[in-house]
């Protein structure tokens, strides 16, 4: 039996002995879905931006799953961690545990989740702005007619504002007809899910879009390599999409990629960002009015394409 | 040494092994919770035990529902997906403004229509209960993203409904009694009825079940729909819980709960299924979800330890099984 457990308990005293080995500002980060890269940013720019302050940090991955997430944040609280970050949260589902956490006084910061009134606030972009942004810049470049497929994504927030809004901009330009959609149902297996229904649209409507809308980055990624399986080249198809990373950039930059322009959304910033609003209130004790007076923090989104992709690139 | 010394050494050693084939596993959680209790911050404190006990009531639920497929030697790998599918049937009524009372039973309706189901193809159509439930839990899925079009149904729902969950009763919360309630519910089923010897009967030896005159094939069928009906009552709790509902909202349970119920095989009645076990199994698991958050440990060593600990724990009573079943 010893030799079974004496890892894991060893194991257990490593994390023990890193835990309480100081009584700094402790942190407690819950990303809704790390295997989403924009929940992973947000969580491991809040994480670096703690550590640097010296601050203890805990950092929770409900992996996509509503009770998980509910059961990290009260033990969060029940650990008793000075303030609370959540990364693509729902406020209305865990409503009775961002109360609990006001009621316990630790302060709870949302990014990308929606505001809640146990929350100090929630750290945002505009979709509606972003989603326009990303539509128009489409329809910009195939002249304003002409048929488009797009791959949507219902269950987020953020992205169903994206793809609402993009209707808005369709139904004032009748030349671009909406020829073909995909609406992304699945949360962990939605790679196969774009792959298979994106697939299915374009070769349904092979040579007959001159656009494709993706309501996020990683949906973009797999039509595009879709696109280059059908031997398509840079400028035969614009594809748009939107959240931003080097990943994006370097496509966008490539000569192979029929990725286009992406919205970059500055996830990481809004993870340190999170952590400084943290300071600024939890710790040197300013009003929370002092930071946003509204229930958001918004912050800007930058279009990003071929002409300034370069200043995004990281060398 | 004597001839009676040897015996007597002989026995002891077969007592200590029985003992730890009994309760080793039971032991080791218990080792896990006493280094909580002391290393893990505020781990001891009441709101704390009272918070796991919480956590581990619909990991309970759903594993005791698991606990009776296995009883009969059926497997059912559809419990998660009928629970989310119950939950969104649940919370699509409540959001369109039905009673909740009939919006929960009828949740719950479903969970048990979809284990009678599954009961129905193996013993009717004798699918394997694997590939059967595999579908079953494929078609549910689908007919929660239909449903739902992916967008979970959320609101501000009657707080009584809600109360269900997330209430307390002599500070105690609600859940904990539910818990216990199906628990003690399905260990009297199990051991003090009838119906228990006989799926238990048509689990170990149908053949002779099967000649003793047990309806083997009606017990398959029992066991695969209290599944179903164990599912249906924990989505309508999480339904009340987070007064929500998404389909694959109970999609981390399918694991866990059989986690549960591998664990609960290596205690108390080892290489059997039990309900007692399954509890414990899956307190287990719940102390460990919390006590390592507690201690501070990174998200992904959580769930690296809780694999080493299950696959561990599960070859401990194995290999003392083992070597029980092969010694004299």
């Amino acid at each position: 039996m010893k030799k079974f457990f004496a890892p894991v308990l060893a194991a257990s005293i490593l994390a023990l002995g890193s835990a309480v080995s100081a009584k700094a500002f402790e942190l407690g980060v819950v990303a809704f879905q790390m295997s989403s890269e924009t929940h992973a940013r947000v969580a491991n720019a809040a994480e670096a931006a703690a550590k640097e302050k010296g601050w203890d940090v805990v950092v929770l991955n409900s992996n996509g799953t509503l009770p998980t997430h509910a059961e990290q944040i009260e033990n969060l609280i029940q650990r008793g961690v000075d303030g609370i970050v959540l990364a693509m949260s729902k406020p209305v589902e865990f409503d009775a545990q961002m109360q609990a956490a006001k009621e316990a006084g630790i302060p709870l910061i949302t990014v990308m989740s929606g505001a809640s009134p146990h929350a100090l606030f929630d750290i945002q972009v505009n979709e509606y702005a972003v989603g326009a942004e990303a539509a128009l810049y489409l329809l910009g470049q195939i002249g304003y007619e002409g048929p488009i497929l797009t791959q949507r994504f219902e269950s987020n927030v953020g992205t169903r504002v994206r793809g609402k809004v993009l209707d808005v901009v369709l139904s004032e330009n009748k030349a671009v007809e909406e020829v073909g959609s995909h609406s992304m149902a699945r949360t962990k297996s939605w790679r196969e899910d774009v792959r298979s229904g994106m697939s299915a649209l374009i070769l349904q409507n092979a040579g007959n879009f001159e656009g494709i809308w993706a309501s996020f980055d990683g949906q973009a990624f797999i039509i595009d390599d879709l696109l280059k399986e059908q031997g398509m080249q840079k400028g035969d198809v614009v594809l748009v999409s939107i959240d931003g990373g080097q990943e994006t950039y370097r496509r966008i930059k490539s000569p192979d990629s029929m990725l286009m322009a992406t919205v970059a959304i500055p996830f990481e910033a809004m993870g340190e960002g999170a952590v400084e609003a943290m300071q600024r209130i939890a710790v040197d004790g300013e009003a929370k009015e002092a930071v946003t007076s509204g229930p958001y923090l918004f912050m800007g989104a930058d279009l990003v394409d071929q002409s300034n992709v370069d200043a995004f690139i990281e060398e | 040494m004597s001839a009676a010394e040897a015996t007597g050494t002989g026995e002891g050693r077969a007592r200590l092994r029985g003992f730890v084939a009994t309760y080793g596993t039971a032991l080791a959680g218990l080792a896990v919770l006493v280094f909580f209790l002391f290393f893990a911050r505020n781990f001891a404190s009441g709101a704390n035990l009272l918070n796991v006990l919480k956590q581990a009531s619909f990991l309970s639920i759903l594993a005791v529902g698991f606990t009776f497929a296995l009883l009969t030697s059926e497997l059912d790998l559809s419990f998660a997906n009928l629970c989310s599918l119950a939950a969104v049937v649940t919370g699509g009524m409540i959001a369109g403004g039905i009673a909740w009372p009939l919006a929960a039973l009828t949740g719950l309706a479903i969970a048990t229509a979809g284990g009678l189901l599954n009961g129905l193809l193996v013993t009717a159509i004798k699918v394997p209960s694997l590939i059967a439930t595999l579908g079953t839990a494929a078609i549910a899925n689908g007919l929660a993203f239909m449903l739902t079009g992916g967008v979970a149904f959320v609101g501000r729902w009657d707080p009584v409904f809600l109360s269900l969950a997330r209430g307390k009763l002599f500070g105690v919360p609600v859940l904990v009694f539910f818990m216990l309630a199906v628990v003690a519910l399905a260990w009297f089923l199990t051991k003090k009825t009838r119906l228990g010897v006989h799926m238990l009967a048509t689990g170990e030896a149908q053949e002779a079940a099967h000649r003793a005159g047990i309806a083997t094939r009606r017990m398959k069928l029992v066991g695969l729909t209290l599944s179903g009906v164990a599912a249906g009552i924990a989505a309508v709790l999480l339904v009340a819980n987070l007064s929500s509902a998404a389909p694959q909202m109970a999609g981390d349970y399918l694991l866990n709960a059989i986690a549960a119920v591998l664990l609960g095989m290596t205690m108390f009645e080892p290489g059997r299924p039990n309900v007692a076990g399954t509890f414990v199994g899956a307190l287990i698991i719940s102390v460990l979800a919390n006590g390592l958050v507690l201690l501070g440990a990174p998200y992904y060593l959580q769930d690296i330890m809780l694999g080493v600990i299950v696959i561990a724990s599960v070859s401990v009573s194995a290999s003392v099984l083992k070597r029980a079943a092969f010694s004299v």
